[in-house]
C-alpha cells in the first residue's frame, strides 16, 4: 500500500478529512485537481483599490469568453478570479430553459477561500425533518450524534458568534462575537417587539475575533477587519483549508500532497470488497496514473463526487460504484436563493462605524418553528442581512454633478437595511446529475448534466418569505422599502449544492450509512456536501466538518481494530 | 532574434503617432464646425479632441475644489486605459456616443463646444444633461459616470484624501459618531 488514506479534495471536507487521518497517525494522500496554492503569497489581499488592474475589473471580453457563468458570483473580481474555473475550459450541461448556477474553483483550498464563512449548526428540527413531513428519507443520525464534533470543528476553527438559546439553531462554542451597528440594533429591538417569535442576532463566522494559542501555533491571527476576505487572507484570519486544516496535517508528518490530479474512477476489487485504486490523470500532462490505500475519502464536493462514482464502473457495478441504490446523483439541492428586500432607515445620520466586518446579522428560522406556516408549505426559511450606509458608489445611479455631488459623497449615505433570505429545498429523486454518454472534458471526463429546479414547496418558501422580508423592515419604520431581487436565483447560486450521495439508514435507499461510510464499499467514505439527506436552511460547511472529523476517526478507530 | 517584433512594435509607435497628430489636426477644424446630427464617433476612440471632451466632463461632474478633481486624481487617463484594456467594443462606441452626446448638447442649448464655452455653462450642460440620462435610466451613460466615478474614488488621490481608506483598519466599531470617522469610507 502506497498510503493509510486517500483524500480526494481539498476543500472544506477534504482539508478536515486529512487533518483528523493525520493525527491519528495515518499515512495520509492529498489529491487536489486543480493548481498548487501557497498561503499568504499567492493572496492578493495587500492591494489597495488603485493596486489592482483596472480597478479590481475584470476585462468584459474575458468574462463573456471565460467566466459567463462563474462571474455571476458575488466577489468575482481581478482579484479573486483566481479562485474561479474558466466556463470555457470546464463546461457542464444543462437542459435547455433549466439553468444551474455551477460556481466553483479548482485549485489546492477549494472554495474553503471563498466562502461566506458563515457557520450554523444543523439542529434536530433539520435531521428529523424528512422523518417528520415524509419527504426524501430519514437522516441516520440526529443532533446528539454530531453535537460533539462540532464542538471540537468549532473550537479548532473558531467561530465568532452570540448564544441564543434557540431550539433551531443550537448555540456553540463561540469566540466574542462582532457588534451591530446602529442601524441594526434599532431592527432588532423594533423587530423583536412587533415580532416576538423572531430573533436578530450577528452573522455567525469562521473568524477570530480572540485567536487562542491553538491558532496563533497554526500561524493565524486576529481578524483585522479588512473585508477582502474572497481574495483570501494573509493573517489567517478566517478559516480556511490553507490557513488551518492543512498546516494541522502536515506538522504531523504524515501528509502527502499531490495537485493537478484529476480523479478519473475509483477501481473495485468485487473479491474484497474494497476500493483497490484510485485512478487520476495529470492536469498538465495528461497521463494516467494511480494511488492505493487501505480507505478513500471521497470529498471532490457534492457534483463531482457524483460524477466519479457514475464514472466508476464494474461488473458489479453497472451503474457506478456504491449506486445499488441508484441514488447517486440524485436529490441534488441547494437553497433558494434570490428572496428579500432592502428599505431606507430613517435617523442616526450624525452615526458611523469605523472597520469593515465580514459578517453580516441574522434571522434565523421562524416559519413551522416558533410560527405557524402561512400558506401551503412544509419547512423555512432564514434571513441573512446588514445595516450599512452606502459610500461613493450610490452616485452612478442617482443625478447629480459637480462641487455639490462631490461634497455630498464625502459624507456616507443614509442608512439602510437588507434582508436576503435563505430557504429550504426538498430533495427530490428529479434533480439529478448524470454522465454524458458522448462528450468529453478536455482530460477524457464525461460531461456532468445537471438537471435541477424548484419544486412548489420551494417556490412556496420563496413567496412567502419575500412578503415577510418586506412585512419587517415595514414593521420596523424603515421607508422606501422594495424586493432586493427582481427575481429568484437559478438552483446553484447559494454556492450549497448538496445531496447527490446521501446518508440513510437503508442500503436500497441511500449510498452512505450513518458513519459516511457506503453501505456497498467499506473502505470508501463520502463526507462533502453529497452526504447531505436534507438541506436545511443554515449555511451547510460547519455541518460537513463535523462530519468529515467524525467519519475520518471513526474510520482510522476500524482500522486500528482491524474491523476495515 | 526579436529584431522583427521590435520593428512592427516601432512601425505601430509611428501608425499611433500619425493618428495621433491627424486626431489633432481635426479636432482644430471639428471644433468649429460640430453641429447637431453630427459625429466625432468615426475615428480612433480617443483623438485628441475625444480626450480633451473627457478631461473636461470628468473634471465637471467632479471638479477640483479643496481637494484635487477628476483630471488630478488621472480620471481621463484611467478611462482612456479602461476603454483600451478592459471595455468591450461595444463599450468603447457606447463610451464614445455619451461623450458625443454631451458635446452635441452644448451646442444645441449654448450654440458652442464643450470646451470652448466658460465653466459655469459646462456646469449647467453636464446638470442637464445628467438629469435627463439618470432619469431615463440611460444605461450608456450609467456605465460612463461609474467609470469617473471609480476612477476618481478608487484612486488614491480620492480614496485616502477626498473620502478615507485604510488598507488595515485593524477593529470593528459599530457605532460611533460620524465626527469622529470623519468621512465616507471609500470601500464598502
Amino acid at each position: 500500500m502506497d498510503f493509510d488514506a486517500i483524500v480526494i479534495g481539498s476543500g472544506i471536507s477534504g482539508g478536515w478529512a486529512a487533518k483528523e487521518l493525520c493525527e491519528r497517525g495515518m499515512r495520509t494522500l492529498l489529491i487536489e485537481r486543480g493548481r498548487h496554492v501557497t498561503h499568504r503569497t499567492d493572496y492578493q489581499d495587500f492591494a489597495a483599490p488603485w493596486e489592482l488592474p483596472h480597478r479590481g475589473q475584470v476585462p468584459e471580453d474575458e468574462v463573456r469568453r471565460d467566466y459567463a457563468i462563474q462571474s455571476a458570483g458575488d466577489t468575482f473580481n481581478s482579484a479573486t478570479r483566481q479562485w474561479w474555473v474558466k466556463d470555457s475550459e470546464h463546461p457542464y450541461l444543462t437542459p435547455e430553459g433549466r439553468e444551474f448556477r455551477w460556481l466553483r474553483g479548482y485549485h489546492l483550498g477549494g472554495r474553503s477561500l471563498t466562502w461566506s464563512r458563515q457557520t450554523y449548526r444543523f439542529s434536530d428540527i433539520d435531521f428529523g425533518a424528512n422523518k417528520k413531513d415524509g419527504h426524501g428519507i430519514d437522516w441516520p443520525i440526529r443532533y446528539t450524534d454530531l453535537s460533539s464534533w462540532y464542538d471540537r470543528v468549532e473550537v479548532f476553527a473558531g467561530v465568532s458568534g452570540n448564544s441564543e438559546g434557540l431550539e433551531q439553531l443550537p448555540d456553540g462554542r463561540f469566540l466574542k462575537p462582532m457588534d451591530l451597528n446602529c442601524a441594526e440594533l434599532d431592527f432588532k429591538r423594533k423587530l423583536e417587539a412587533s415580532h416576538p417569535s423572531r430573533r436578530v442576532t450577528i452573522g455567525r463566522c469562521a473568524h477570530l475575533t480572540e485567536p487562542t494559542a491553538e491558532h496563533i501555533e497554526l500561524g493565524r491571527g486576529a481578524c483585522q477587519m479588512r473585508s477582502v476576505c474572497e481574495r483570501g487572507c494573509g493573517y489567517g484570519g478566517y478559516f480556511s483549508t490553507l490557513s488551518a486544516t492543512l498546516p494541522a496535517a502536515q506538522r504531523t508528518g504524515n501528509l502527502t500532497v499531490v495537485t493537478d490530479a484529476i480523479v478519473e474512477t475509483l477501481e473495485y476489487d468485487h473479491g474484497k470488497r474494497r476500493i483497490s485504486a484510485v485512478r487520476v490523470v495529470d492536469a498538465k500532462t495528461r497521463q494516467r496514473r494511480s494511488y492505493q490505500a487501505r480507505v478513500v475519502f471521497c470529498c471532490a464536493s457534492t457534483i463531482p463526487t457524483a460524477q466519479i462514482l457514475l464514472n466508476s464502473k464494474s461488473e458489479y457495478f453497472p451503474k457506478g460504484l456504491a449506486n445499488r441504490s441508484d441514488q447517486v446523483g440524485r436529490n441534488l439541492m441547494d437553497h433558494v436563493h434570490g428572496v428579500g428586500a432592502i428599505g431606507h432607515v430613517p435617523g442616526f445620520l450624525d452615526r458611523y462605524y469605523y472597520g469593515r466586518r465580514p459578517t453580516g446579522i441574522l434571522i434565523p428560522r421562524y416559519a413551522n418553528v416558533t410560527e405557524d406556516a402561512q400558506g401551503e408549505y412544509t419547512r423555512g426559511w432564514a434571513f441573512h442581512g446588514r445595516g450599512d450606509r452606502p459610500t461613493w458608489n450610490r452616485a452612478a445611479e442617482m443625478a447629480g454633478v459637480g462641487a455639490t455631488l462631490k461634497a455630498r459623497l464625502r459624507e456616507p449615505g443614509p442608512w439602510q437595511l437588507a434582508l436576503s433570505g435563505t430557504a429550504e429545498m426538498l430533495p427530490r429523486a428529479d434533480n439529478r446529475v448524470t454522465l454524458h454518454g458522448l462528450e468529453r472534458d478536455a482530460w477524457g471526463m464525461p460531461l456532468v448534466h445537471i438537471d435541477c429546479t424548484f419544486g412548489k414547496n420551494e417556490l412556496e418558501l420563496a413567496a412567502q418569505a419575500n412578503k415577510d422580508a418586506l412585512d419587517m423592515l415595514l414593521a420596523a419604520g424603515c421607508t422606501d422599502v422594495r424586493p432586493l431581487f427582481p427575481r429568484l436565483s437559478p438552483p446553484g447560486a447559494s454556492v450549497h449544492e448538496m445531496g447527490t450521495a446521501r446518508m440513510g439508514h437503508d442500503p436500497s435507499t441511500s449510498v452512505l450509512n450513518r458513519h459516511n461510510q457506503a453501505h456497498d464499499v467499506p473502505n470508501l467514505f463520502i463526507t462533502d456536501g453529497s452526504c447531505m439527506t436534507s438541506s436545511g436552511c443554515a449555511n451547510p460547511s460547519l455541518t460537513y466538518m463535523a462530519l468529515s472529523a467524525r467519519a475520518a476517526n471513526y474510520a482510522a478507530d476500524r482500522l486500528a481494530s482491524g474491523e476495515l | 532574434m526579436d529584431t522583427g517584433n521590435s520593428e512592427k512594435l516601432n512601425r505601430r509607435a509611428l501608425l499611433a503617432g500619425a493618428v495621433f497628430l491627424l486626431g489633432g489636426a481635426a479636432a482644430l477644424t471639428r471644433f468649429t464646425r460640430l453641429r447637431d446630427g453630427e459625429s466625432v464617433a468615426d475615428g480612433p476612440a480617443f483623438t485628441t479632441e475625444r480626450f480633451a471632451l473627457l478631461e473636461q466632463i470628468s473634471e465637471t461632474l467632479l471638479p477640483a475644489t479643496d481637494t484635487a478633481g477628476a483630471i488630478d486624481a488621472g480620471v481621463p487617463a484611467f478611462i482612456r486605459e479602461m476603454l483600451a484594456q478592459w471595455g468591450s467594443q461595444e463599450t468603447r462606441v457606447e463610451i464614445a456616443a455619451v461623450l458625443d452626446a454631451v458635446e452635441r448638447h452644448a451646442w444645441s442649448r449654448f450654440g458652442m463646444g464643450f470646451l470652448v464655452m466658460p465653466l459655469e455653462r459646462r456646469l449647467d450642460v453636464m446638470k442637464e444633461f445628467d438629469a435627463a440620462r439618470i432619469a431615463a435610466h440611460d444605461g450608456a451613460y450609467r456605465k460612463f459616470k461609474w467609470l469617473v466615478l471609480i476612477g476618481y474614488y478608487q484612486s488614491e488621490i480620492g480614496a485616502t484624501q477626498e473620502l478615507r481608506f485604510e488598507l488595515v483598519p485593524g477593529a470593528w466599531r459599530a457605532c460611533l459618531p460620524l465626527s469622529e470617522v470623519g468621512r465616507a469610507s471609500a470601500v464598502y
